[in-house]
């Protein structure tokens, strides 16, 4: 990374503490656990392994990718082109809802700290995270990879404090899985910078049939 | 035909385009372009003016190198449903990926259901599937897209077949939903694809109001292979299931429940389906 700054600015975004809720969604695995899909560390690992490399190093990250370099030459048309694309590619009402609070809570916060662009995306029904996230790496100075390893290290973050909860698992066993799965990330990065327009998309089906049966859980601690 | 074997067996290029139209109260088919060995049957109307057509594929399934190609347009105000006699087959590849694309358009206040038969992969199959689907502005739309990976009845797995399955669906123009799945041994077999099963689908329907989404749910209740979400007002089934008979079941509870409150119409199942 260029600067100290730079980097910094990375762990302010990727926070557990940026105020966007991140901690109320468990994107589909309160379900998977409900259904009895997940009991167990090695379990987990294979739901969160899957999600990571199938879902997120496939579409968040390769979108993420194209959002970044597209605020960055300030093209505003393909900014709408991919965020339209990518809110389009999420599989089930709660993960549309997810992207869209948080987005708008990341929007939000944004315009609060003085970042003029983000301010039009603030009534937009297309401002996925993945959108204002790379408004905010273009405008604090944070280089294209770290600022999408810092994407999947917070969704994975968020994902192992979901199956702490949900499994649930000892702390330990939570830095285990944070511990071993995030050195998979720096590949990912890597794949997903090169990875073509028509390679992008997920294969994480049994997620999105979790997620779509989670929208009528009876008890249910989590937004998703 | 020449009479020595050809080394390579010949590549069939197929391409269909239909196009349905509104005349006095009948949908009829107007527009009828065909090459290669895709054709459709005469339309019959057991409902009024809604045209029920088959779409045949004689030679029954395709092989690597293949292009299968059908495009379906429905004018304004025109009902259309479409389905084929028999699964789609996509036989071992010699090497070059079998192709199948799909283009359906649904102009200003008509509807349209593509509700073929499954299609079946063959072990060591590669196969690239697309679905496009334009929807104008008070179109209806009720679909099915059924694949099963292998042929799990003869307990053949899907461990060198590889399958690209692309859906795209368009509202005006605008993305609504975009799939863009590779299916494979692994996708079959992990946690978080196929869990083991063989076979998965998607149902789609458009629009579909959230009040009506209840009664869809309370279909699955206690099957975790399947599930139903909104998006956007677009109606998305999922299921998976270890043969394509299962689904298919589940899919046409789906369509006989939902087709009053999309196309506005009773289910009247083609009399192919009872076959």
């Amino acid at each position: 990374m260029p600067t100290d700054l730079a980097l910094l600015r990375l762990l302010q975004l990727v926070s557990p503490g940026l105020p966007v809720g991140m901690y109320s969604y468990s994107q589909g695995m309160e379900q998977a656990v409900d259904n009895g899909w997940i009991k167990d560390e090695a379990q987990t690992r294979d739901w969160l392994s899957g999600l990571l490399r199938q879902g997120l190093a496939q579409v968040d990250a390769p979108l993420l990718a194209r959002l970044y370099n597209a605020w960055a030459r300030g093209d505003d048309a393909a900014v709408r082109q991919w965020s339209a694309e990518l809110m389009a590619m999420r599989e089930t009402a709660e993960l549309r809802a997810e992207d869209r609070q948080t987005g708008l809570a990341l929007a939000r916060l944004l315009a609060g700290l003085g970042v003029e662009r983000a301010k039009p995306w603030l009534r937009h029904p297309q401002a996925s995270y993945a959108t204002v996230f790379a408004l905010a790496a273009v405008e604090w100075e944070i280089p294209l990879a770290p600022a999408i390893a810092g994407y999947l290290w917070s969704w994975l973050e968020n994902q192992s404090l979901c199956a702490v909860k949900l499994v649930p698992l000892g702390q330990l066993a939570g830095q285990r899985l944070l511990q071993g799965l995030a050195l998979e990330i720096p590949a990912l990065v890597e794949m997903a910078l090169s990875l073509p327009e028509n390679e992008i998309g997920t294969r994480t089906f049994a997620v999105a049939l979790a997620s779509s049966r989670h929208e009528r859980q009876y008890s249910r601690l989590f937004r998703s | 035909m020449d009479s020595h074997k050809p080394t390579t067996p010949p590549h069939w290029q197929a391409r269909l385009a239909l196009g349905f139209e509104q005349r006095n109260g009948k949908t009829v088919l107007a527009e009828r372009r065909q090459l290669g060995p895709l054709t459709v049957q005469r339309a019959f109307y057991p409902e009024g003016g809604l045209a029920h057509l088959y779409i045949l594929h004689p030679p029954g399934g395709v092989v690597g190198g293949d292009e299968l190609d059908i495009q379906v347009r429905c004018a304004p105000a025109s009902e259309a449903l479409l389905t084929t006699p028999a699964a789609g087959k996509f036989y071992r590849s010699n090497g070059l990926a079998a192709k199948q694309s799909i283009g359906l358009e649904i102009a200003d206040g008509a509807s349209m259901e593509w509700l073929p038969q499954e299609t079946l992969l063959f072990s060591a199959a590669q196969a690239d599937l697309r679905l496009q689907v334009e929807l104008g502005p008070h179109a209806r739309f009720i679909g099915w897209d059924m694949v099963c990976l292998g042929m799990p009845e003869c307990g053949e797995s899907f461990r060198q077949g590889s399958a690209l399955l692309r859906v795209r669906i368009n509202r005006q123009g605008q993305p609504l939903l975009v799939e863009n799945l590779q299916a494979d041994h692994e996708f079959a077999q992990a946690v978080w694809g196929l869990r083991g099963n063989a076979v998965l689908g998607a149902m789609y329907a458009y629009p579909f109001p959230l009040s009506a989404m209840d009664a869809v749910r309370e279909l699955w209740d206690n099957q975790t292979g399947f599930a139903a979400t909104l998006l956007d007002g677009l109606l998305v089934c999922r299921g998976i299931a270890p043969q394509a008979a299962e689904l298919r079941t589940e899919f046409e509870r789906v369509w006989r429940l939902i087709r009053p409150v999309v196309i506005g119409r009773e289910a009247c199942p083609p009399r192919i389906w009872a076959t």
